[in-house]
């Protein structure tokens, strides 16, 4: 009788002695699904727009320029390596409505454009889900003066519309890749190929590498030629492909980029890229953006 | 007669150490840090610090998710995880020590104990002597705990860059507020 009940007793004895904070520490369990955040840097990659949304109440002013090619017939030490040249310059202001919801307007000198967009965050990477995927719209208003007479028939004809889906996802802290599949709908008038076509599928590949906490190594690579465009046309048009460094201080976030696009927004490069890399078109450019705090959120006590 | 008196020392040490070792618990410990700088003070606050207490030894297990510090500015908060604190990689800060001597439960008044131990923030361990103070509520049931103590950046490798030091304080001023409950035997 006694033998049986030492046994259950030394086992208590030993379980209160191995007890100890440390022990009971391991035991709690803290469920905590926190979003995977910064998966990108910034709003904007090299030429695609990324998965990263406007906090809640931030403004941020963007500013880009895009230069003249560097070598080939239109570049060289004539226009210093392109720099005389502004094939684009881009001013804008994005607005975190909420975290997830994103309204933006700008203006390019790239054919006068005023344009708008939308983002929105579907869904944000975390423990359970394996990708973000944010909605972006943008639409596009040319304002220049018709080249010919007869070149916008109406206003409708000016406007032209960019849908695309950012899935991103982050590898590591200093490894994130997105894929973004879009469609832009633009007007007959607006197409410069007569054997183009007015609607164009779009496929983006991006990535960031961090190099240092606050240096990133950033690429994208659009897929427009071979995806619905006809392959016969009479100007040549090349995929988009840019890559920069991208430098982050504070609340700016500079990207100095090399490029063939001579456009900034989707809604012109997408169809209008018609410099390679190969041939010297390729061109410097940056972006700026200052992030300006309009609304705070006080801290829960 | 020989294991009898075996079962009454088995009782008599099972019933010594479990009258000694008095456990305390919270997770929902209130972690905050103030930076003062000369163009921006800079505030976060935490409701998630998880805490053991013993109140025999005094010996204390803390930790708090540097994620779930709330900031007044989103940015500042993703440049806390991203830049400075690094969460991906050290997820955690932690306290693991002793206090110098034993609380004492019968006492209504606030208690002042040092506790002895390692604080580890940004993967960096340091030994750390903290002043507390303690306050025993509901005959013993519940445990407060206050502490005030500075985290200089350098000494656990939070690098700041120099162009940001108008932004961002050397010495953070860390407050913890904990109410502990006993944990039932």
């Amino acid at each position: 009788m006694t033998k049986i009940l030492i046994v259950p007793m030394f086992l208590i004895c030993s379980f209160l002695k191995a007890q100890n904070v440390d022990s009971i520490m391991a035991d709690i369990s803290q469920e905590n699904d926190y979003k995977v955040q910064a998966t990108f840097k910034s709003p904007r990659l090299v030429l695609l727009q990324t998965n990263e949304t406007q906090k809640a109440k931030d403004l941020a002013f963007w500013v880009g320029h895009r230069f003249g090619d560097i070598g080939g017939e239109f570049g060289g030490s004539n226009t210093l390596y392109g720099l005389d040249v502004a094939t684009d310059l881009y001013l804008g202001f994005d607005y975190g409505i909420t975290d997830k919801l994103t309204i933006g307007i700008g203006r390019s000198k790239f054919n006068e454009s005023y344009s708008a967009l939308i983002k929105y965050r579907l869904l944000w990477q975390d423990d359970a889900m394996p990708v973000s995927i944010t909605f972006f719209e943008q639409s596009s208003w040319i304002t220049r003066k018709p080249f010919s007479n007869n070149e916008f028939g109406s206003e409708g004809d000016r406007i032209s519309h960019f849908f695309q889906a950012i899935i991103a996802r982050k590898f590591s802290p200093g490894i994130s890749i997105m894929v973004n599949p879009g469609f832009l709908v633009r007007p007959e008038a607006q197409v410069q190929d007569f054997q183009d076509s007015a609607n164009l599928f779009a496929l983006g590949l991006g990535g960031r590498f961090k190099i240092l906490k606050r240096i990133s190594i950033i690429a994208d690579y659009t897929f427009v030629n071979g995806l619905s465009r006809p392959e016969d046309l009479q100007s040549d048009f090349y995929n988009p492909f840019g890559v920069g460094v991208e430098i982050e201080t504070g609340g700016h976030v500079f990207a100095l980029n090399f490029q063939n696009s001579q456009a900034i927004i989707a809604n012109n490069f997408i169809p209008n890229t018609t410099k390679s890399w190969s041939d010297g078109g390729v061109r410097f450019g940056f972006m700026i953006s200052r992030n300006f705090s309009i609304g705070s959120k006080k801290p829960d006590n | 007669m020989y294991k009898v008196l075996l079962l009454i020392l088995a009782i008599f040490i099972c019933s010594s150490t479990a009258a000694k070792a008095q456990f305390y618990q919270t997770t929902s410990a209130k972690v905050s840090f103030f930076s003062s700088a000369p163009v921006e003070d800079i505030k976060a606050v935490s409701n998630e610090g998880v805490a053991v207490l013993n109140s025999a030894n005094g010996s204390i297990s803390f930790k708090v998710k540097m994620r779930s510090f709330g900031f007044e500015k989103a940015l500042m908060q993703e440049h806390f995880n991203e830049n400075y604190v690094e969460s991906e990689k050290f997820p955690e800060a932690t306290f693991k020590g002793e206090s110098t001597k034993e609380i004492d439960l019968d006492s209504n008044s606030p208690q002042q104990h040092i506790l002895k131990g390692i604080f580890t923030v940004h993967g960096v361990s340091k030994e750390r002597i903290l002043p507390v103070t303690v306050t025993v509520l509901n005959n013993g049931k519940k445990l407060q705990l206050e502490s005030k103590f500075n985290v200089a950046c350098k000494d656990h490798n939070i690098k700041i860059p120099k162009i940001l030091w108008e932004n961002i304080a050397e010495v953070i001023e860390v407050n913890i507020n904990a109410d502990f409950q006993i944990i039932p035997r």
